[in-house]
């Protein structure tokens, strides 16, 4: 019975044409990137550059993988977060508005049943939309750079765990680099679609809900980044909503890896069962 | 609040002795519900509509999906997508997800809802069916007092919450013997019929209710004897309009 109604989540989310518009969009900002780091020139020196300025080979780093980083680092801060705020902001408010949430709450279901199922069809999406990140990037990135060559990544600096700011491997350790910060980069889906997910569960509009959960990312990011709160880094949820990145600094900071998945595993469970009491205590009507 | 949808302020909610509120699995196991306006997902085929809503209560064969869709008239059409149906096909689909469960007591809030002339026809005909046919017990909830008065045997007036009546239609309908009354003074009329006891109540400025063994001869001779001109006496047809309004207005 789980499995089928999993599974039905499942078939209304990937049902949906506007699930896959924002796939094709996630690849289209892939190819744009792409594009203008092959064929612009500006660009394309701009990046040899900083790899021959740490004593590498431009021809040798200027890589698939470097570049799937480097698309990873702007997706995963612009069109990731704003399609798992959409789709966890739609999960319940979406149902409720248009009145196939009183079809099924009919049925001989619990809310708190359904609403696990909702998110748990919420996780799914967000790991199917950081594995197309992934697989698009590297794919994407074969077709114009060289598969075989090492990673380079130029990091924002990380004062509160003390990383230098670039990370360059060979080929197969940045590989294994590149797939452990996109398997990381789950829990950052998963934490903004359950943030999105709780306010979904209020009585609000689909919209509402996914700008309600991106006004905190942004509000949390900005004052994050402002230099009189740099001490107070590991009180904001970003600080570990970016943990994934950890894995392209050249030390692996185990800790910190460890402690930001327990904070977000921590934060989605909160977000989950805030929204579960929340839709508990509801009156669910036309 | 039968459905579980809404929380009650006190009491409880009982279908086939289990409560709505602590045991909705078991309560609504036997229970299919029809809302006023049929919504669906769209963007999904009546099929895969049917198979997600009835998975909800217990897994459900093709066999039966397709059994329940020819019942309905929607063969042909299931495997279309729902945002090509017709409002009428909506609500046979509707129709569909609430007989699947194999239910023993279907719950229609407002039925003929949005429907045309044609369709609020057929829906009828199909409740009327799915009593005589599949032996179902019917709660239906509407505005449409003469479709109540059409359908159902027994009812049930709620206002503000609180349950004003419970009864037959024919108990709704004859609940007093009410006799029309046209005269030229219809006040002193009735002063008069009072006086000597020949009515106990009136209403809407001609109704009068006789007392036990009073016929309406006597009250026309009354009248006369008293020189007030009568102009009709007849025996009045309550419909469930009147006695909805009149019951409305007593509270």
């Amino acid at each position: 019975m789980f499995y089928y109604q999993l599974k039905n989540e499942l078939w209304k989310l990937f049902g949906k044409k506007r699930t896959y518009i924002g796939f094709s969009m996630l690849m289209l900002a892939q190819l744009a990137i792409i594009l203008i780091l092959r064929f612009n020139p500006s660009a394309h020196r701009s990046v040899e550059h900083a790899i021959e300025a740490n004593g590498f080979l431009g021809t040798e780093y200027f890589s698939m993988l470097t570049v799937a980083t480097f698309m990873a680092f702007v997706l995963a801060y612009t069109l990731l977060p704003l399609y798992v705020a959409l789709v966890g902001g739609d999960l319940v408010c979406k149902e409720y508005e248009d009145g196939t949430l009183r079809m099924i709450l009919s049925r001989p279901v619990s809310r708190v049943r359904l609403l696990f199922l909702k998110w748990l069809a919420g996780v799914v999406f967000s790991i199917v939309l950081v594995a197309m990140l992934a697989a698009g990037g590297l794919i994407c990135s074969a077709i114009m750079f060289p598969a075989t060559g090492g990673l380079f990544a130029q990091l924002p600096d990380d004062t509160a765990i003390g990383a230098a700011n670039t990370g360059i491997f060979p080929f197969q350790e940045g590989l294994q680099r590149f797939l452990f910060a996109h398997l990381f980069m789950v829990l950052k889906a998963v934490t903004i679609m359950s943030l999105a997910f709780m306010f979904s569960c209020f009585n609000m509009k689909p919209a509402a809900a996914a700008i309600l959960a991106l006004s905190i990312i942004l509000i949390d990011r900005i004052l994050m980044e402002f230099p009189f709160f740099h001490d107070l880094k590991q009180y904001f949820l970003g600080h570990y909503l970016n943990a994934w990145q950890t894995f392209y600094y050249q030390h692996l900071w185990l800790w910190h890896l460890g402690e930001s998945a327990a904070m977000l595993c921590a934060f989605s469970l909160t977000f989950l069962i805030i929204g579960l009491a929340v839709f508990q205590v509801r009156d669910i009507k036309s | 609040m039968m459905l579980g949808q809404v929380w009650p302020t006190g009491g409880e909610i009982r279908i086939c002795s289990h409560d709505v509120t602590t045991d909705r699995k078991h309560a609504l196991q036997k229970v299919g519900a029809i809302f006023e306006s049929p919504v669906f997902y769209d963007y999904l085929s009546g099929w895969r509509n049917l198979e997600i809503l009835s998975h909800y209560t217990a897994p459900t064969s093709k066999k039966r999906i397709a059994e329940v869709v020819e019942w309905v008239g929607l063969t042909g059409r299931e495997k279309s997508k729902v945002k090509t149906y017709s409002h009428g096909m909506r609500a046979r689909l509707a129709l569909a997800q609430a007989l699947l469960p194999h239910p023993e007591l279907l719950i229609l809030d407002e039925p003929s809802n949005g429907l045309d002339p044609e369709g609020i026809h057929e829906m009828r005909h199909t409740i009327l069916r799915l009593h005589r046919e599949l032996g179902l017990t019917i709660l239906l909830s509407s505005h449409l007092l003469n479709e109540v008065e059409q359908l159902c045997p027994r009812i049930a007036v709620l206002n503000k919450g609180k349950k004003v009546f419970d009864g037959t239609i024919a108990e709704a309908t004859r609940n007093q013997n009410w006799t029309r009354l046209r005269t030229n003074d219809f006040n002193s009329a009735i002063e008069k019929l009072r006086s000597a006891k020949l009515i106990r109540d009136t209403r809407d400025g001609n109704l009068i209710s006789l007392n036990e063994n009073i016929g309406t001869d006597e009250v026309v001779r009354l009248l006369v004897a008293e020189k007030i001109s009568v102009f009709e006496i007849t025996p009045h047809q309550e419909t469930l309009e009147d006695f909805y309004l009149s019951l409305m207005n007593k509270n």
